[in-house]
């Protein structure tokens, strides 16, 4: 028998943990699929499979599952995120993924490879999450053991690198707050970090800035928000509403999203306060890239002149 | 005859072309509805420049803006294309430099822009609604068979208030019908729209920002008393309309070319008044290199490939790019 093939999607969460998955799937000698780069073919699917009211993110995630499927993957792998903090949820679109994916995609019978995930530390590696997977895939529960402590020092280091950042004082730094998955996906922000760089931006995210600073911006509110990472990008956004370094903040928020709407919020009024200039980009379907283009560019003269 | 330098704006409903001197005089002006042929209307444009200064003119510079920036910048070799904020904001502060708060309402897009000490500080623009803008109103003016030029002016005779909701055109639309219903009058009806206008304004772009005076109100729909009234009310101010209130933008673009030649020192990279006679053509193609099938636009002068955009990857707007910089590198 040859190795099995599992898919990951290249969508969601993938953008923060693909480095953990990665290693541990290859240190249970499973060949990982990854699906291919989003585009305008793979999202019209993920569309068409969609309930009509859902956030971009998930058609984007739907479209990348049938990519799987149809490079022949052997299981898709869609974990149940549900808490990485104590008393502190992902989006409730997390929690029901696997089950959305069955109900959307009626193709994928039962090639779901999940398990429920609830952790104290952002880490995916506690043992007591995987009991399951063993049996499933076959594999010893020490081998998984061993496994999911490679995969986890790996992550740690991974995310320490994401901490050193050097600030050049002499060009723009603009923070970009927003989910991973609409950050690093190039097809539904039309490129927008390829074409901050053409400008000569330095660009930041919330990955680089150190968890206990993000935790101690938390802590000032009165009561955290419910979702995870809302948590992250709201700490990590009123972090860099403090920083001098910082010359100004994209938002970029993706239509429809719950969450964004108390995040986005918060931060409009905060940044006006602390004098900060501040966009919003909404990205959603659409994907002339003019709008985007004239906003980002404006923007950017507007912090150039302040700055001079 | 000293140095001129030319502002072209291609918006999605009018383009306009501005011809400025050294001290930022207007020499020529130019406002026309975007049929939807712009490099045509472009062309009439710069011919009418120059009969309108007797031929004797050399232009300095040449800077273009708008929503259709780019395809019109390949073709006259502009000097800057940048984004109609910028250039909004530039002519208007030049204008009045005590600007605190410009309104822009153009075609399909509503902006704001907040100066302070005569620098552009912040801005807005409406995000994926249309309904404060120009479209929303031409296209309620054809609903109620006026034409637009009276819009504005309608508004003002009427005797009552009627709400109107603002929210959305198909809630605004069924919202007049039933207000006409109940007898209100068409001016009452149009006084309540610029009204609806303003307020769905205040809510998409305003929203939490603390205006402040001078308030400047300009794009093509500033030409609308009903709106100019309906936010004079709004801020509990006077609102200024600028004289050459259509075509700012164009403006600003002008004295932005004329910094950027002051700048870089260059000679201008305009293509010259010939390019009346030269014929333009637009084609697409999708292009199958990927699952993306971009709509890659090509645009060609007298048979000669000088521009391609669309494509996400740069797999052709790279091409032509190159092929520049390589011309430029060996000066032919």
């Amino acid at each position: 028998m040859g190795k099995l093939k599992l898919g990951i999607p290249r969508a969601l969460l993938y953008y923060f943990y693909y480095p953990f998955w990665e290693k541990l799937f290859s240190e249970l000698d499973i060949e990982l699929i990854v699906s291919n780069y989003t585009s305008r073919e793979q999202l019209d699917k993920g569309i068409k499979y969609s309930i009509s009211e859902i956030c971009v993110p998930i058609k984007v995630y739907i479209g990348h599952v049938l990519d799987l499927i149809n490079q022949g993957v052997d299981y898709v792998y869609i974990p149940r995120i549900i808490s990485i903090k104590k008393n502190i949820f992902l989006c409730p679109k997390f929690l029901g993924l696997p089950d959305m994916i069955k109900n959307s995609i009626p193709e994928i019978e039962n090639k779901i490879l999940t398990h429920q995930i609830t952790a104290k530390d952002d880490s995916l590696a506690g043992f007591k999450n995987y009991l399951g997977m063993a049996d499933k895939l076959n594999i010893s529960k020490w081998k998984l053991f061993w496994a999911l402590q490679k995969a986890n020092s790996h992550w740690q280091e991974h995310r320490k690198t994401q901490l050193q950042v050097n600030i050049d004082k002499k060009v723009l730094t603009i923070a970009l707050i927003g989910y991973v998955y609409n950050i690093y996906d190039r097809f539904i922000n039309m490129d927008l970090l390829r074409h901050l760089r053409e400008m000569g931006i330095n660009i930041v995210t919330f990955e680089m800035v150190d968890s206990q600073i993000i935790e101690q911006e938390v802590k000032l509110f009165p009561k955290p928000m419910f979702w995870e990472f809302t948590n992250k990008l709201l700490g990590a956004g009123y972090h860099f509403l403090k920083s001098p370094d910082i010359d100004g903040i994209i938002y970029v928020s993706a239509f429809g999203c719950g969450p964004d709407s108390i995040l986005g919020s918060f931060l409009e009024i905060d940044a006006n306060q602390a004098n900060k200039p501040f966009m919003t980009l909404r990205i959603d379907e659409q994907t002339g890239e003019s709008h985007l283009l004239t906003r980002i560019e404006a923007f950017v003269d507007l912090l150039k002149l302040k700055k001079s | 005859m000293g140095n001129i330098y030319l502002g072209v704006d291609i918006g999605s409903v009018s383009i306009n072309i501005v011809a400025i001197d050294e001290e930022n005089r207007i020499l020529f002006k130019l406002y026309t509805r975007n049929s939807g042929q712009p490099v045509e209307l472009v062309k009439d444009g710069i011919q009418q420049l120059r009969i309108k200064l007797n031929n004797k003119i050399k232009i300095d510079g040449v800077g273009v803006t708008g929503s259709g920036r780019q395809l019109v910048g390949y073709i006259l070799g502009a000097d800057i294309v940048k984004n109609e904020i910028t250039a909004h904001a530039m002519a208007t502060t030049y204008f009045y430099p005590e600007t605190g708060t410009i309104f822009e309402i153009g075609g399909q897009d509503s902006k704001l822009i907040i100066v302070k000490d005569g620098i552009a500080t912040d801005f807005a623009m409406n995000t994926v609604c249309a309904a404060g803008t120009g479209s929303f109103l031409d296209h309620q003016a054809e609903r109620l068979g006026i034409p637009i030029e009276e819009f504005g002016d309608l508004a003002l005779q009427a005797k009552r208030d009627v709400r109107i909701a603002g929210r959305c055109t198909v809630f605004a639309e069924s919202d007049m019908i039933s207000k006409q219903q109940y007898g209100f009058t068409k001016s009452e009806i149009i006084k309540g729209l610029c009204r609806a206008l303003v307020r769905n304004y205040m809510n998409n772009l305003v929203r939490n920002r603390n205006l402040q005076g001078k308030y400047i109100f300009q794009g093509g729909v500033a030409a609308n008393l009903g709106i100019k009234a309906a936010f004079a009310e709004e801020v509990g101010e006077k609102i200024i309309i600028p004289e050459h209130y259509n075509v700012m933008g164009a403006i600003g673009i002008a004295q932005l070319a004329k910094a950027e030649i002051k700048k870089t020192g260059k000679n201008t990279s305009f293509k010259g008044f010939n390019i009346t006679k030269d014929s333009f053509e637009t084609t697409s193609f999708n292009c199958e290199g990927c699952a993306n099938s971009c709509e890659v636009i090509k645009v060609q002068a007298n048979g000669q490939t000088i521009a391609m955009t669309g494509d996400r990857c740069g797999k052709w707007s790279d091409q032509i790019n190159h092929k520049k910089r390589e011309q430029q590198e060996t000066g032919s």
